[in-house]
């Protein structure tokens, strides 16, 4: 693929968690989740629409992003003023809200397949990625990226952030050596906005809280 | 989180509330630790034959009544502080980090005495009804060894799957206990015994092992307040909770170990000795008949089985918040990312377990007495010693926070529940001979208190070393995954933010 583009952050971060071959999630639904609900606000922060300051998210601008699955969190959070909790609102789009949108996302970008598969006790539809190539792309790009000792920019850094914070870094980072870690540290020390190194670790937390209360 | 003001209609409240745990699910999760079948059938009797002692329904109610009045401070507490470690964060919080540190050692270290001590239950147990069943002489640590396979094995894999299955063992078991000692009341040899309620018992020789005999019962109940955050009222569905575990708790082994006592006739200690776990069984047979007392062994075995499982959960989350919070090495907050398992703690706690298996196998230890009922009870002295050291951290908290709560949650139940603590951990140790049925001066007199002494010693010594070494980590001890420093998520991204070298 000549042209693969970096997709917006939870869509890439979707994909990063499809195994490339089979195209079956490597992470459980409440942590795909909860990566995915951090990964939209995440979204919305590049989108100038909101801040992260002392653990709550700040409305600097309600003008719709012209992308519906931000659009629709933005929506929400217009509608929920009364809410303001980062960890409120991850837990909240965690519970399918977020990965729906971004399924939905994907789907019209063709990305994905809707994929329907006949059990014992009815039908279960899941997506997959369309194309095994498509899949395994952003997380190539990081690691080529930190290969070259090149710089990531700010999207991917928070990737590569929700990698680790779900987990997926078993997976995806295997092949890091020492130096190439060490090199991704750095940038999430020297370049990642508090904000978003707020946001990631954050995530992080609530993954972790996931899998104490056995909801992981 | 101050997210107490709902609003009419709100998605994200509803959302959120849906997924919030009940009384009832709380409950659950508390009383599938403590395996009531495993302790009325295979602790109680055991503990009979080792300690000649049959006083123990009093026992019982006595624990109660104590862990009761802690309970009022200690769930208090839960109101005020981010706890997924339970005891340790409250240590850490209520008295200093040091101490927090050792207290999280101390409980690994207990906690592990209970899930060997079910291998060696299961093998001994598992071993005789094989026999019966099958004819089959099969060794007790083959079975052992299986089961401790297959909770190797579920312990790094799906994790909602355990958690039915243990509700129905559970439900089944409490039943089976209910029917039993029912069936003991309307057997012909009932003669209603007072010895298992005379109250004069706890004060007399030996109290300090009837007392740690029913408190390995209760072990599990305080593992509630870990659900707090979790819970639909954080104010209310904890406290219900524990004291809803704590009395029916009480009332069925009370009950049961009392009606099985009465049961057996005035030789109830040589046939504990000589029946063992099947006594609980024997007593209701001309009752109930053979098959109901195959029925019984088989759910004895699955209750057991459920207690390890659940024992081994609760050891693997809890080596994992210590590993996200660098109080043991970063590499135990992993998880296994398809199942959310916590990976490495699972691990580390299924290495333990096959070398105490194995060692007991060859050195040829008795597994029922020396690693069954020894390492339960060992556990148990663990425990209480660990809920005596919360209750004054509960003290210290408040003594600086007293904010919110009134005098008898600050400090009139968590002062009168110390002082009981005390007197119940004094007698304990100074009881170990008879609870472990061995001259005083011998072997593992010493050795269950040495090894709990080195361990928190160790814990309060890797603390000072974090302080110097590690500050960022040891402001953050006992704070829980939700403080608000930066990088509080305690795993890979945070220790990346810290510059963490050592973290994999």
């Amino acid at each position: 693929m000549a042209s693969s583009p970096q997709l917006p952050l939870a869509d890439d971060l979707f994909l990063t968690a499809h195994d490339t071959v089979k195209g079956k999630s490597l992470l459980t639904p409440a942590t795909l989740g909860l990566g995915l609900a951090a990964a939209l606000i995440g979204e919305l922060v590049f989108w100038r629409r909101l801040d992260l300051i002392d653990g709550k998210l700040a409305l600097i601008d309600d003008r719709p992003t012209g992308d519906p699955a931000t659009t629709a969190v933005l929506d929400q959070l217009l509608r929920e003023g009364h809410h303001r909790g980062v960890r409120e609102w991850i837990s909240f789009l965690a519970t399918g809200i977020a990965t729906d949108l971004v399924e939905r996302r994907l789907s019209r970008a063709g990305l994905l397949v809707r994929q329907e598969k006949r059990g014992l006790l009815g039908t279960k539809v899941s997506f997959t990625p369309a194309d095994s190539m498509v899949a395994g792309w952003p997380a190539t790009r990081i690691r080529t990226f930190i290969g070259r000792g090149e710089l990531l920019d700010v999207s991917d850094l928070v990737l590569a952030g929700l990698i680790l914070a779900t987990g997926l870094d078993q997976h995806v980072f295997l092949t890091l050596d020492a130096r190439g870690r060490e090199q991704l540290f750095d940038q999430f020390r020297r370049r990642l906005p508090a904000m978003l190194q707020d946001l990631v670790a954050h995530a992080e937390a609530a993954v972790g809280d996931a899998v104490m209360a056995r909801r992981a | 989180m101050s997210s107490t003001t709902t609003p009419p209609q709100s998605q994200l409240s509803n959302a959120l509330a849906k997924d919030r745990l009940g009384v009832a699910a709380v409950v659950f999760f508390v009383m599938s630790a403590a395996a009531p079948l495993t302790v009325v059938a295979g602790v109680v009797p055991t503990g009979i034959a080792v300690t000649g002692l049959t006083s123990i329904s009093i026992a019982f109610i006595a624990v109660a009544i104590v862990l009761a009045i802690f309970a009022v401070g200690y769930v208090a507490m839960s109101r005020h502080i981010a706890n997924a470690g339970a005891f340790y964060a409250y240590i850490s919080q209520g008295i200093g980090r040091p101490f927090g540190v050792g207290g999280a050692w101390l409980a690994l270290l207990a906690y592990n005495c209970f899930q060997c001590a079910s291998y060696g239950g299961l093998g001994a147990i598992g071993s005789l009804y094989f026999k019966d069943w099958f004819d089959l002489d099969i060794k007790w640590w083959v079975l052992a060894l299986i089961c401790w396979a297959l909770t190797a094995i579920l312990g790094v894999r799906d994790v909602a799957v355990n958690g039915r299955v243990l509700a129905t063992l559970l439900v089944a078991e409490i039943l089976l206990v209910l029917v039993f000692s029912f069936a003991n009341v309307f057997s012909p040899n009932f003669h209603a015994s007072s010895a298992p309620i005379d109250a004069g018992s706890l004060v007399g020789a030996g109290a300090g092992a009837l007392l740690a005999m029913a408190i390995t019962g209760f072990v599990g109940f305080e593992q509630s307040v870990v659900f707090a955050e979790e819970s639909r009222d954080p104010r209310r569905t904890v406290s219900r909770a524990t004291y809803i575990a704590i009395a029916l708790i009480a009332v069925l082994y009370g009950f049961a170990s009392w009606s099985m006592i009465s049961a057996a006739g005035g030789n109830v200690v040589e046939r504990a000795g000589t029946e063992g776990p099947d006594l609980f069984f024997n007593v209701a047979s001309d009752q109930l008949g053979s098959a109901a007392v195959h029925l019984g062994h088989a759910l004895f075995l699955t209750s057991l089985i459920a207690a390890m499982i659940s024992f081994h959960n609760i050891i693997s989350r809890y080596t994992f918040s210590l590993g996200r919070e660098g109080v043991l090495p970063r590499m135990f907050g992993r998880t296994v990312p398809g199942t959310g398992a916590p990976k490495n703690g699972s691990l580390a706690q299924s290495v333990l377990g096959l070398i105490v298996i194995v060692i007991y196998a060859v050195a040829g230890w008795d597994p029922l007495v020396q690693l069954f009922f020894w390492g339960g009870t060992a556990g148990g002295i663990g425990v209480l010693l660990l809920i005596t050291v919360s209750s004054i951290a509960v003290i210290g908290y408040f003594a600086r926070h007293p904010e919110g709560e009134d005098f008898w949650h600050r400090i009139g139940a968590p002062v009168l529940g110390t002082i009981l603590l005390l007197v119940m951990s004094y007698l304990t140790l100074t009881n170990i001979a008879t609870l472990f049925g061995v001259e005083s001066g011998s072997g593992p007199t010493w050795v269950v208190p040495l090894a709990f002494g080195i361990v928190t010693l160790g814990g309060i010594l890797w603390a000072l070393v974090l302080r110097s070494s590690r500050p960022d980590v040891y402001a953050g001890i006992g704070l829980g995954a939700r403080s608000s420093t930066a990088g509080s998520g305690g795993g890979g991204f945070a220790a990346a933010l810290a510059g963490d070298r050592e973290a994999k």
